[in-house]
């Protein structure tokens, strides 16, 4: 029997950011589950705080009111290094604009959350092993032709790829795309949201998207809409789970 | 390793990097040459100044000296606790004195000198004599014999002065140089010339340097006293101090590249100076030489317990005690020029973190990708900390090279910089030198580069820290 325990969930989700004496109450109490397998679209305008929630989501930030939990267990108030670990194993990132490390090659890129994951020694063991893996992402992602390749050698649509090959490298649980196709044309944004989608539909994975862009939603389970800081409609879960294949075994 | 990955990707894209590795480069090899340059002035001038003086010296607190000297040096060769340690012994007489000759032109010099009696073989044995004679050198049996010929050149000297028909311009003429230009005498008569007792001059009193026209830098010796020529010496007798004086001949001339000595020491015999004195038997000092330089403070310490405990005449030194001001002099110019010279580190440190500061600002995006990833602040700062010692060390390797190149050619690097400005840079008249010396140490050149790739890394932990410490939202959306 499957588990139904969100694997991420946040519980009244409260954030403030101050400039010099002015704040700015961004998320006034948001409440969201993600349930594993899902397949996320969180709709909003710029200054609704979806990007603000998606930093809280993935660890970057803190709330000033509120809970995060992974699986029932309480996360924000993590140590450092256990909120490292997570965001570097548990959770992976693709950002709008792709954020590459420009003095890297493309697979060295999609490596290198797998460098951070190992100490010096444990890497050597492992590098062979993580090269082919990179290589197979990049294969997957159609840029395995681009595997000595400068970010800067390489267009728009090949660089989020390659961020998505990046993201998979130490098997999240969670993807979290903040406008993965934000900065890409119609096409390229295309064949982008066909990558995650048969990310999500054939190995499972849970996708947290951000978007503002409607076109974007269709093959979303859910749509979640913020605006001024608080959920506007959340329609209750409903994607069978027993159609999706579970990524991991829940934990207990 | 993802650390090293990035730290090198960073030092080959980074040109901006290059300007903190010129800065500690130059800082490293400056050092590097002013230290192995003061320390070959240092080492030589020790080595000089340990020659000229002997490894321990028994002296006189006053001018009219010490009596028994023979008897002192027997009953330190007999004591037990110095048996072994001795190499060599000898008396001087040591005082001040005034010295008179002509020069070329007629004209009649007089300098004040240090007049000093010795026993020139047993001087020789001490050290630091007869290495620096001109026509008697390193010879284990220098002597004050008046050669044949400087024998001849004051006969023909003297009885040209005799020639009453020859004006005294004539007598010197314009090529003083030369021996042949001086106008042959008249056949002499049977001798009676009465020839005086040698004496072994300080080559700055028998000559002085020009600069060669045709070569700037090079130096030519020009002598206006050749052996056989006459000096008069005036000094005052030891127990009226009256003055006395008397003629000697040049016969060899000492050339220890110290313009103290060089220019102010007359070497004459010492049992003739005792005679001149009328201090028969008694000497200033007594020079001693150890076999082990390094029991120099011992036989000092125990000869003290000998003689000076029981005479407050007596003064015993070791030639570092006596040297000690110039020593301590030199030391301390090196010393506060090393930490001047540091400071030029310390400046290339502020240029790291002027330029660090430059390349995390630079970074900062990526910095909030790396925490994004998984990357924690330590593994952060130890990009930028490693960036600083690899930039660090990179600058040390380089400048210690420089360094060394620069110190091993000095004497070609500064004659080329003396032609290309005009200045002469190291003035040979002046220091006495042909070369410039220098004595680079190991244990110098490892220091430099330890405290180099320090400063680089110090200078470094204040932007790592930075680094380390942004916030991962506001570094990805930093612009």
């Amino acid at each position: 029997m499957r588990d139904s325990t969100p694997i991420l969930s946040a519980t009244s989700l409260h954030k403030t950011y101050r400039k010099y004496q002015q704040k700015v109450q961004v998320l006034r109490g948001v409440d969201l589950d993600v349930h594993e397998g899902e397949f996320i679209s969180i709709l909003g305008a710029s200054g609704s705080g979806k990007s603000t929630l998606l930093h809280l989501l993935g660890l970057l930030d803190a709330p000033d009111i509120g809970r995060i939990l992974y699986q029932g267990r309480r996360i924000d108030n993590l140590p450092r290094h256990d909120r490292d670990q997570l965001r570097n194993g548990t959770f992976g990132f693709i950002f709008q604009f792709y954020h590459l490390l420009p003095e890297l090659n493309a697979l060295e890129n999609v490596l290198a959350p797998a460098m951070i994951k190992f100490s010096f020694r444990d890497w050597w063991g492992q590098r062979k092993a993580m090269r082919r893996r990179g290589m197979e992402l990049l294969e997957r992602v159609g840029l395995s032709h681009r595997l000595k390749h400068r970010p800067r050698e390489m267009s728009g649509g090949e660089l989020q790829r390659a961020a998505i090959a990046r993201a998979l490298i130490n098997e999240p649980r969670v993807l979290l795309a903040d406008e993965p196709t934000g900065n890409l044309d119609e096409q390229n944004g295309t064949h982008i949201m066909q990558l995650l989608r048969e990310l999500n539909r054939q190995e499972g994975v849970t996708i947290v998207m951000l978007t503002h862009n409607l076109d974007l939603i269709a093959d979303s389970d859910r749509v979640i809409r913020l605006r001024d800081g608080l959920v506007e409609t959340e329609p209750a879960y409903s994607a069978p789970l027993s159609t999706r294949p579970m990524k991991t075994p829940a934990l207990s | 390793m993802y650390k090293v990955l990035l730290c090198w990707r960073y030092l080959r894209t980074r040109y901006l990097a290059l300007a903190c590795i010129i800065s500690v480069m130059l800082g490293v090899a400056t050092l590097i040459v002013v230290n192995s340059v003061m320390t070959g002035f240092s080492t030589k001038l020790r080595e000089r100044l340990h020659d000229l003086c002997s490894d321990v010296l028994i002296e006189a607190a006053s001018l009219e000296g010490f009596g028994d000297p023979n008897g002192k040096m027997e009953q330190i060769r007999k004591d037990p606790e110095l048996a072994g340690k001795i190499a060599a012994m000898t008396p001087t007489l040591e005082t001040f004195a005034m010295i008179q000759f002509y020069w070329p032109n007629g004209e009649m010099i007089t300098k004040p000198i240090r007049l000093i009696g010795v026993e020139p073989e047993g001087r020789a044995a001490i050290g630091g004599f007869s290495n620096f004679l001109k026509f008697q050198k390193n010879q284990t049996k220098p002597s004050f014999e008046v050669s044949e010929d400087a024998k001849q050149r004051y006969e023909w000297r003297l009885r040209a002065l005799m020639q009453p028909a020859i004006p005294q311009a004539k007598i010197f003429p314009d090529n003083f140089d030369t021996a042949e230009s001086v106008p042959q005498p008249v056949a002499p008569t049977p001798s009676t010339v009465k020839i005086p007792r040698g004496a072994i001059v300080g080559n700055l009193i028998a000559s002085f340097r020009l600069e060669d026209e045709k070569q700037k830098g090079k130096y030519d010796d020009y002598y206006v006293l050749h052996p056989g020529d006459p000096i008069y010496i005036t000094t005052v007798s030891g127990a009226k101090l009256a003055p006395v004086n008397d003629s000697f001949l040049v016969v060899d001339y000492f050339t220890s590249e110290m313009s103290e000595y060089d220019s102010n020491c007359v070497f004459v015999p010492l049992d003739y100076l005792q005679h001149l004195r009328t201090m028969e038997g008694r000497v200033t000092s007594i020079q001693i030489s150890v076999k082990d330089h390094h029991d120099a403070r011992l036989v000092c310490d125990r000869l003290k317990q000998m003689f000076s405990e029981k005479s407050l005449a007596l003064n015993i030194v070791t030639w570092e005690d006596k040297q000690g001001a110039i020593l301590q002099a030199i030391e301390i110019e090196k010393g506060i020029l090393n930490v001047l010279l540091f400071l030029i580190i310390g400046v290339a440190g502020f240029g790291i973190l002027a330029i660090f500061s430059m390349i995390v600002a630079e970074k900062t995006r990526d910095i909030g990708v790396l925490k994004a990833l998984g990357a924690s602040n330590g593994g952060v700062m130890k990009i930028f900390v490693s960036y600083g010692f690899l930039l660090g060390l990179i600058g040390t390797l380089i400048g210690t090279s420089l360094g060394v190149w620069l110190t091993e050619n000095i004497n070609e690097v500064e004659q080329w910089l003396s032609m290309s400005t005009g200045q002469q840079i190291f003035n040979r008249k002046v220091y006495y030198f042909d070369k410039i010396p220098t004595d680079i140490q190991a244990g110098m050149v490892l220091l430099v580069n330890i405290g180099a790739v320090t400063i680089a890394v110090v200078f470094s932990v204040l932007p790592a820290m930075r680094a380390a410490f942004l916030h991962p939202v506001r570094a990805l959306r930093y612009e």
